[in-house]
Order: C-alpha cells, then sequence, then structure tokens
C-alpha cells in the first residue's frame, strides 16, 4: 500500500522529470518554475487578435483569449496527487513578449510575426491608442523600467474567492450586471472568463472519472474517489473543506497564472487555518493528509505565500498550520517562495524551525521579513492604519501588498540610478568649472528629480488605461469593489501605493566613495585623469591602474566608509525625490532598492563608471554591495551596510545572502543564522533572502545543469530550478554565490 | 611605539570560527613563538611588512606610488584602542546569540595595555570578550578579565616543540596550571599536524595533563589546513609540506583528547 511518503517520493521523481522536459521544449527562461508542466503534443492556440498589431487589448480581447488558451489547456490528474489542475501556456504568449517566449511558441510564428519587434515587450501596451513617445527620450536617457504594460503585481483577497466558489462569482457578476448596466461589458468578460474556469474544472473531473475506471491500486482508486468528490463539489459551490480550499486556490492560480503569470499567494496558514480546524476535530483531516495537501498545493504553482506575522492588536500569528506549511515543504522540498513574517514576538520555536530547514534542504527557502520596518514604515503613508499595515503581506519577489485594495506596481518600476550617475558626471563636465563630489551629487539630484517626474508620468499613463489594455479580468473575481463598482481594480483600489525601485545603489555610491578618497582627499588622481579613463574604459596599463585605484577604495557595506556614507546620503536624496513627485488622485510613490535580475540588462546601458566599473559591466544586485566591498565578505558587514539604506517607507531593499554548506552543518548554525536575521531587522532591515549552496554541486550544474534537476537557486526575490537558467544567467548566479560565501 | 596603539594584521567580522557565535575576530602582530605550520605567518613579525602576489602584478611600474592591483599588500596598521573598539562596535546587534570578540593573532598578549583599555570598552558595551593564545606569555590581569581563554597546547614533547615551535614548553606547563587558578572558563585546543603530534600518545598526554582543570569547558583537536602557505610565500618564506589530516585520523584522536 503507497504510502504518503511514497507518494511525495513518486512526484518528485516526475517534478523531476518535467524540468527536463520542460528544459527541452521551452528552453532557457530565465524565470521562476511556476509550477507548469511540459505541453501535450499537437498542443496548440490560435489567438484572436484584435488589433492590427498582432495583439489583444480590451475586455473582449483579453477574454476571448483567455478562454482559447485556458479551453485548450487538458486536464492533468496524477494519481499519486491529491490535488489536479495544471498550467501551461498563458496570454502573455501570444502578446509578442520575446524576452521571455518559451522555445516551442516561438517556433510557431511565422517570421513576419518577428518583424519589428525589438524589445521584450513590444506588444503587450497598446502604443497606437495610448501612446507615450514624449516620455520616451526621457526614460531611455535614464534607462527607466517603467511599468507601463505590467500588470498582476498586486495581491488579491482570497477570502473573498474561498467564500463565493466559482458559482458564487456568476451570481456576483449577475446581481452588480443589474445593478451597473451600463458595464455589460465588464461583466461579461468576467463572465466568460469565469466560465472557462468551470469548463477546465469539468474536463479533469472527466479525467479522474476516466482514471478510476483504470485503477486497480485500492487506495488510489479510493484517492482518486475522493478527488472527483472534491472537484465536482467546488465546480461551482464555495469550498467547505481544507481539501477543497487547496483545490480551489489550486484552480484560482492555474487561471491567473494563464491569464498574466499573476504571483501573488495569500497568508497561507491563517487563511486555511480555520478550515483545518474544523475538518480535525470533525474527524475528516489528520496532519499528515493535511501537510500532503500543502504540499501538493506548492507543488501545482510556487506562489509567494507568507506565514506567521502579528496582526493589528499584536498577537502572534503562528498557528499549528504554520508549522505544518514548513513541514509540508520540507516534505516536496522545490522551489518554494515561503516567506516567514518575524516580529519581536513571534514564535521563537518556529522561527527557529524555519531557519533549521533553511540550512537543512539548501533550497533557498524560506525567506524572512521583519513586521515591524515595513509596517512602520508603510503607515508613514497616506490613509494606512496600523489594521491595513498589517494585511500587508510579502507576495512578491521584494515586494509586500495588502490583499483586495491595493494596486502598487511593485517590481514593475525602476531607475537605474547607474545611469542617472552618468548623466549627472555628463552634465558636470558640459558646464564646466571646477569639478567636486559636492557638485556631482548636487546633479545628481536635479536628474533624479527628472528621472522621478518622467516616471510618475508613465506610472499614471499605465494606471489611467491599464483597464483598457490588459484589465486584470481574474484578479478584479478577488478584489473589493470590482464586481460591485463594475470597474478594474486598476480604476478602483483604495491605494495606490506605487513602488519605484533604484537599481544600482553600490555602483554610485562606490563611485562617489572612490572619488572622494582618490581625487578629493588623498589627491592620488586628478578630475581629468578620471573622466579620460571613463572615455576610453580604462585603456591601456595605466588605465587599468587606475581603474584599479578606483575600484580598491573602500566600497559601500565596508563599514564606515565614504561609499557607506554616500549610500546613505544617495538613499535619502532618493527617497526625497520619489516621494516629492506630485502624483494625481491620492496616487502615492514608495521608494525602495531592487534590481530584480536584470543587472546585466541595466549594466549594458551604462558606460564606464568611477567605481572601477567598465563599460556594459553588470550594475550591483539589487541593495547588495559590489563584489570584494572587504576583504572577509562579512554577512554582518552586508547586513549593516544593507539596514542602513532603507527607504523606509514600507518597500524593501532586501539582503541577498550566499552561504557554503558548511554553515549548515555547523552545531550552531541554526543560532547564527538566526542571529543575523535577527540583528538585520533590528538595524532596520525588511527582507533577507538566503542561499545555502553546495559549491561542487553548484558548479556542476553550471556545466551541465541536467546533472542536477532538482537545484534550486534563488535567484532574486524568486527562486528558480538552477537547470532552466540560461548560460549568462546561471553565471550570474554562480558569480554572486562565489563572491558572498 | 606608544603604548596605547597595536600593530593589527586584520580585524575580521562574521568570523565563525574563533569562539562561540558571530564574533569580530582582531590579528594582532606579532609572536613570541614561529609554528612551522602556523596559518597567519603573517602574524608572526610585529612590523608591517609587505605580502608580494606577483602574479596580480599589471607591470605599470609605479610600486612606490603604491599598489592597487593587489600584488604588493601591506600587513600591519597601527591601531588605538578606540580604532579598534569602532571596528568591533559595528556589529554589536550580532553579537546577541553567543558571540563577540575575539583577540587573535600573533600573540595578542604582546599588547596587554591596549587589551586592556579594549577589555574595558567591550565590558562596558556588554559585549563578550575571548582570547586565543599561546600561554607562553601570562599575564593573570588579562586572561583574568576576558569572558573566555582559548590555549593552544599545541605540542607535549618538550624537544619536538623547540625544533617546531622554536621555543621549549617549560614555561607553557605551568601556566596553564595558572590559568585554572583564575576562574576564567577556558579551551584547550591542539592543531593535529601529521607527521609531528598526530598520535595518541601526544594527544593523551595533554589529556591527561588537563583534564583535572576547574575550569576547562573542553578540549578540541583542530586540523591542520594549509591556508598559511600562500601567505609565506608572499612573505618570501620557505614552504611547509605539512598534509591535512584525513577525517578517520582525526575521529581516532579524538578518542583520546575525550575529557
Amino acid at each position: 500500500m503507497l504510502t504518503y511518503k511514497d507518494r511525495i517520493s513518486a512526484i518528485r521523481k516526475t517534478k523531476i522529470q518535467h524540468t527536463l522536459d520542460k528544459l527541452e521544449q521551452n528552453g532557457y527562461t530565465d524565470l521562476d518554475d511556476f509550477g507548469t508542466v511540459p505541453l501535450p503534443e499537437g498542443y496548440r492556440v490560435e489567438p484572436w487578435f484584435n488589433s492590427e498589431n498582432g495583439s489583444f487589448y480590451c475586455l473582449d480581447g483579453m477574454s476571448e483569449n483567455f478562454c482559447r488558451v485556458m479551453d485548450a489547456h487538458p486536464p492533468y490528474v496524477d494519481p499519486m496527487e491529491l490535488l489536479c489542475g495544471r498550467w501551461r501556456d498563458m496570454l502573455v504568449n501570444y502578446r509578442g513578449d520575446l524576452h521571455y517566449m518559451p522555445k516551442w511558441r516561438k517556433a510557431q510564428l511565422k517570421d513576419e510575426d518577428l518583424t519589428g519587434v525589438t524589445n521584450q515587450w513590444s506588444k503587450r501596451w497598446d502604443e497606437k491608442n495610448f501612446p507615450y513617445d514624449h516620455l520616451k527620450p526621457l526614460q531611455k536617457f535614464y534607462n527607466i523600467q517603467t511599468g507601463i504594460d505590467g500588470d498582476a503585481h498586486l495581491a488579491c483577497d482570497y477570502s473573498i474567492g474561498l467564500g463565493l466558489g466559482f458559482g458564487g462569482f456568476l451570481e456576483k457578476i449577475e446581481k452588480y450586471r443589474k445593478i451597473n448596466p451600463d458595464k455589460a461589458d465588464f461583466y461579461d468578460a468576467e463572465e466568460k472568463c469565469v466560465k472557462a474556469i468551470i469548463r477546465f474544472i469539468e474536463r479533469n473531473i472527466e479525467e479522474i472519472e476516466r482514471l478510476i475506471k483504470a485503477e486497480a491500486r485500492p487506495e488510489i482508486k479510493a484517492s482518486l474517489e475522493e478527488m472527483l468528490e472534491v472537484n465536482r463539489s467546488i465546480r461551482l459551490a464555495a469550498p467547505k473543506t481544507f481539501y477543497e480550499a487547496c483545490q480551489w486556490v489550486a484552480y484560482f492560480n492555474i487561471a491567473s497564472r494563464i491569464y498574466t503569470r499573476d504571483g501573488a499567494g495569500f497568508q497561507l496558514d491563517t487563511l486555511l487555518y480555520p478550515y483545518y480546524k474544523r475538518d480535525l476535530e470533525a474527524g475528516i483531516l489528520d496532519d499528515e493528509k493535511a501537510k500532503f495537501l500543502i504540499a501538493n498545493l506548492l507543488l501545482i504553482d510556487p506562489h509567494y505565500y507568507q506565514v506567521s506575522g502579528v496582526d493589528a492588536e499584536d498577537r502572534d500569528l503562528t498557528n499549528h498550520l504554520s508549522y505544518l506549511i514548513l513541514d509540508a515543504c520540507d516534505q516536496i522540498n522545490i522551489s518554494a517562495n515561503i516567506t516567514v513574517r518575524y516580529h519581536e514576538n513571534c514564535d521563537k520555536e518556529f522561527f527557529r524551525k524555519a531557519v533549521y530547514y533553511l540550512l537543512k534542504n539548501k533550497n533557498a527557502w524560506p525567506r524572512f521579513c521583519s513586521d515591524k520596518n515595513l509596517s512602520e514604515g508603510y503607515m508613514r503613508n497616506l490613509g494606512v492604519t496600523k489594521e491595513i499595515a498589517r494585511r500587508r503581506i510579502a507576495v512578491g519577489c521584494n515586494w509586500m501588498c495588502v490583499p483586495g485594495i491595493e494596486f502598487p506596481m511593485n517590481d514593475t518600476v525602476k531607475i537605474n540610478v547607474a545611469k542617472v550617475l552618468e548623466q549627472s558626471i555628463k552634465t558636470m563636465r558640459q558646464e564646466g568649472g571646477r569639478p567636486s563630489t559636492e557638485r556631482l551629487f548636487d546633479i545628481f539630484g536635479r536628474h533624479l528629480e527628472k528621472a522621478a517626474e518622467v516616471t510618475a508620468a508613465g506610472i499614471n499613463l499605465h494606471i489611467d488605461h491599464q483597464a483598457e489594455v490588459t484589465p486584470e479580468l481574474i484578479m478584479n473575481l478577488m478584489m473589493e469593489d470590482t464586481l460591485e463598482k463594475g470597474l478594474d481594480i486598476s480604476r478602483c483600489a483604495k491605494l495606490y501605493t506605487v513602488g519605484v525601485d533604484g537599481a544600482g545603489l553600490a555602483v554610485v555610491a562606490d563611485s562617489f566613495g572612490a572619488l572622494e578618497q582618490r581625487v578629493e582627499d588623498e589627491k592620488a588622481l586628478t578630475w581629468d585623469e578620471v573622466f579620460t579613463c571613463l572615455d576610453n574604459n580604462f585603456d591601456g596599463v595605466m588605465g587599468e591602474r587606475i581603474r584599479l585605484m578606483l575600484n580598491s577604495a573602500p566600497k559601500y557595506c565596508g563599514g564606515n566608509t565614504p561609499a557607506d556614507r554616500w549610500a546613505k546620503r544617495l538613499t535619502d536624496c532618493w527617497v526625497e525625490k520619489i516621494k516629492s513627485t506630485p502624483m494625481p488622485e491620492g496616487r502615492q510613490l514608495i521608494p525602495g532598492w531592487f534590481s530584480w535580475a536584470r543587472t546585466i540588462e541595466y549594466g549594458s546601458a551604462v558606460g564606464a563608471t568611477p567605481n572601477g566599473r567598465r563599460t556594459g559591466e553588470p550594475i550591483s544586485h539589487g541593495a547588495n554591495p559590489n563584489p570584494h566591498f572587504r576583504n572577509d565578505g562579512a554577512v554582518t558587514a552586508q547586513s549593516n551596510g544593507i539596514a542602513a539604506v532603507q527607504c523606509g517607507w514600507g518597500n524593501t531593499a532586501p539582503l541577498q545572502l550566499e552561504f557554503d554548506p558548511q554553515i549548515a552543518e555547523d552545531e550552531n548554525g541554526v543560532e547564527i543564522v538566526s542571529t543575523l536575521i535577527k540583528s538585520h531587522f533590528e538595524n532596520g532591515g525588511t527582507l533577507i533572502n538566503i542561499n545555502v549552496l553546495d559549491t561542487e554541486k553548484l558548479m556542476e550544474a553550471h556545466k551541465d545543469p541536467t546533472l542536477h534537476p532538482d537545484l534550486v537557486v534563488r535567484v532574486t526575490g524568486f527562486t528558480a530550478y538552477f537547470a532552466s537558467l540560461s548560460p549568462r544567467f546561471r553565471q550570474l548566479v554562480v558569480e554572486r554565490f562565489l563572491q558572498g560565501v | 611605539m606608544d603604548k596605547n596603539t597595536a600593530i593589527v594584521a586584520d580585524i575580521q567580522r562574521a568570523s565563525l570560527h574563533d569562539g562561540p557565535g558571530i564574533r569580530t575576530t582582531v590579528f594582532f602582530k606579532g609572536c613570541p613563538l614561529s609554528c612551522a605550520w602556523c596559518h597567519n605567518p603573517e602574524c608572526i613579525e610585529k612590523a608591517p611588512q609587505t605580502l608580494f602576489y606577483p602574479e596580480k602584478c599589471i607591470g605599470c611600474g609605479l610600486c612606490e606610488k603604491g599598489c592597487y592591483a593587489g600584488a604588493r599588500v601591506i600587513c600591519g596598521k597601527e591601531m588605538t584602542a578606540e580604532e579598534i573598539f569602532d571596528e568591533i562596535l559595528l556589529d554589536k546587534a550580532s553579537y546577541a546569540g553567543g558571540g563577540g570578540v575575539t583577540f587573535s593573532g600573533g600573540e595578542p598578549l604582546l599588547y596587554p595595555e591596549i587589551l586592556k583599555e579594549l577589555i574595558a570598552l567591550c565590558k562596558k558595551e556588554g559585549i563578550h570578550t575571548a582570547i586565543e593564545t599561546s600561554l607562553f606569555i601570562y599575564n593573570p590581569e588579562i586572561l583574568g578579565s576576558v569572558d573566555l581563554v582559548m590555549a593552544d597546547f599545541k605540542l607535549w614533547d618538550r624537544e619536538k616543540h623547540h625544533k617546531y615551535i622554536g621555543v621549549y614548553n617549560d614555561k607553557i606547563k605551568p601556566h596553564f596550571i595558572m590559568l585554572d587558578l583564575l576562574s576564567v572558563p577556558f579551551i584547550v585546543r591542539t592543531p593535529i599536524i601529521p607527521g609531528i603530534n598526530d598520535n595518541p600518545e601526544e594527544i593523551s598526554k595533554i589529556r591527561d595533563f588537563i583534564k583535572d582543570f576547574k575550569n576547562i569547558l573542553g578540549y578540541e583537536l583542530l586540523p591542520y589546513h594549509p591556508l598559511g602557505e600562500s601567505k609565506r610565500e608572499a612573505l618570501g618564506l620557505s614552504l611547509n609540506e605539512f598534509k591535512i589530516p584525513n577525517r578517520a585520523k582525526m575521529e581516532e584522536l579524538k578518542k583520546y583528547a575525550d575529557l
């Protein structure tokens, strides 16, 4: 008789095979795994383009194509699992998003479809109807990732969906359609999407029925029969049991992924706890089954889920299910994006267990965020109460969101401050007069102000028109006031606290620090010598000597270095410029430091910089220091440096740490890592991502990814199977890891 | 030299192997011993020295104006207690889980005055203090005021001690007895060097000598590692050919080190 342990083991094997198959089908994706499965043979979608540019937009375009992709999705039922359904394809694959387009889809495109496609987001925004040519020159000038055409960077309130079920969504749509007769198009589109989800469930039900007939093993047959009952129940009705709630969430997530790759989860432990408790008391659930279901849910989709934390009355939120979630992650041990929210009075045993699993499994989960620093920061924004701040949970790479009511666009908007520095140096030289770091800083501030203004203009254009380009038809189902008012969430959110991240802090801080030290204090170099080297990319032996002089100046995160002081000044300046940029209609901008995984791309847009960085080399990662920031590479130094540059308004400047597995062998490893996490948060830190990797395994996998298809790394905020990363991306992870340990 | 300064080879933050918890380790320069296997050979001489790494040289020909390529690295910086303490304070929040500061070297007891100041400053801030010493020098005031002593007992055999360490161990043995009278917890450590002290006799004799001490917390055997060799080469010193003891040997010897 197969036990849950046997079944987990079988599921893991299937997962590894899927990873290898997907590598073959998709090529390198440089992305989160998302829990997708390989495409079946002959899979094909005929998209409906409602724009002459060969893309689709708006309510009809998005809902029709959602139905086409959803309907093309075959059922997925693995008798080893308790939950069913998987996703494989998404709408963006049909909107010209070449950068992340899988290999199989590219093969389907005709040559002419690719003509004129020059960048990754080429057709996601309806530029014909909502042009922004007037913004483009400055966006390029400052290398801004605009957020225009971004989507899904918000969080659903899953309690809405769990309370209604898919049938409840249809009833709610009908109810408000009558109240808002002028919004018929909106309700038609929403209804169409919900019905497509229900059809998908029905196909899975048929597949379960088919498998039951063929199943000989009694325990698996019984399991499939239970699966069938659950699926029949939640096809329309709201979930009533823990099992049903997990299956319902799985279906919703599959739908939202297919729609816009949305990756925001929810507070997993507290939201599912009532179901768990009720079933436990009713004798229809035990801890082993609960763990298996959670593991199964995480396998279906490694959404960003938060566990633990604290409520508005300062009560710890850790419950027994929080522990089971960690155990479930441990059992399945795949790419999991679980974030533990740490607070002063958190359950110490739980926190310790979370750290223990991080070290034990070396699969980069969980991550940790600080309730205090995030909540207190977010409460500084207008309209944010303590209750709201506590509800703002970790649901993205670097970002937090209040489920159901916030429209944050987090992680979609970035300003490359290394590019701003490059432009500032040019301006200082063009203006003539005596150069100085103070003057440069002043000019940098002025450029930053302009960059913030044009960024804000882009954000406002996006918010004003997202509903007409990419309405959030799936997420709208679980947001407040959307169905009630017949409005897209981009138009009716209670909070528009929009995140703007700076990328390249360490490059800029180290540049200022090196100029101060080598040119102004030591007078070992002249400004002209530095300028010449920037122009000729540190050419020749003397250029290299100057590059090394600049690069060897004490760096950001060195500890009380000039660059550390500049990093703080730059952060103050960044925060001031972002916060003082006027926004209409109660919208607010929130500053943070984060590059996501675009350090190579951003670096390629920037010439040589005074920190000794050559033209085109990658910029620094997130809020992290540059390589070799100290000879000892002390994690405490990095932690303190990053804690000191937090922007203080509720968004993050994450600390990314890399550990050699020796730390896991150390009998005091858990205590040491726990102390590091706590001290970072005590010093003001907001979010910590930790990789514990075996160097040998990493290097082997870098050479041949198929040797270790189960190796998971935390790339930035997200985790990915190492095998799914391109050689260039793997190199980036390897370099960062080798420099970090 | 001003009595309130010391020559510091390095200050290593987030050190995980020089005592409990997360620590800042201050490596003082200068040591009365000269262990053949020393992993910090740059800490034997008290005066600042230049380490030379020719593979890093870019051939700019401007050595006299300072090397930025890492080919010529000056080891040794004169620092006051306040300057050292400023560095120690940087990681104060990380000492919470039992960590603190470790004074190491070289032989930190060559700098009693500055140690006194540093220990007082640490105590004021509630920072745990530890010292790594060979006990060739005995300073009850310093040793009695730290929270933990990690003392190396490198070799029992008197002649071998002289041959490989440069001094006899006649003074060191009584210093251990005197240390135990100070009521300060201490750990005894022996570096295991294959061919020299990787035998049960050596370890048993040391174990028998220390086993009845009242304040001893443990006896640790540390496998030799060749990290010092590249620095010996950079200092122009002759290279050693010690081997790394294998895991089985370490496990075997541990049985004789059991208190």
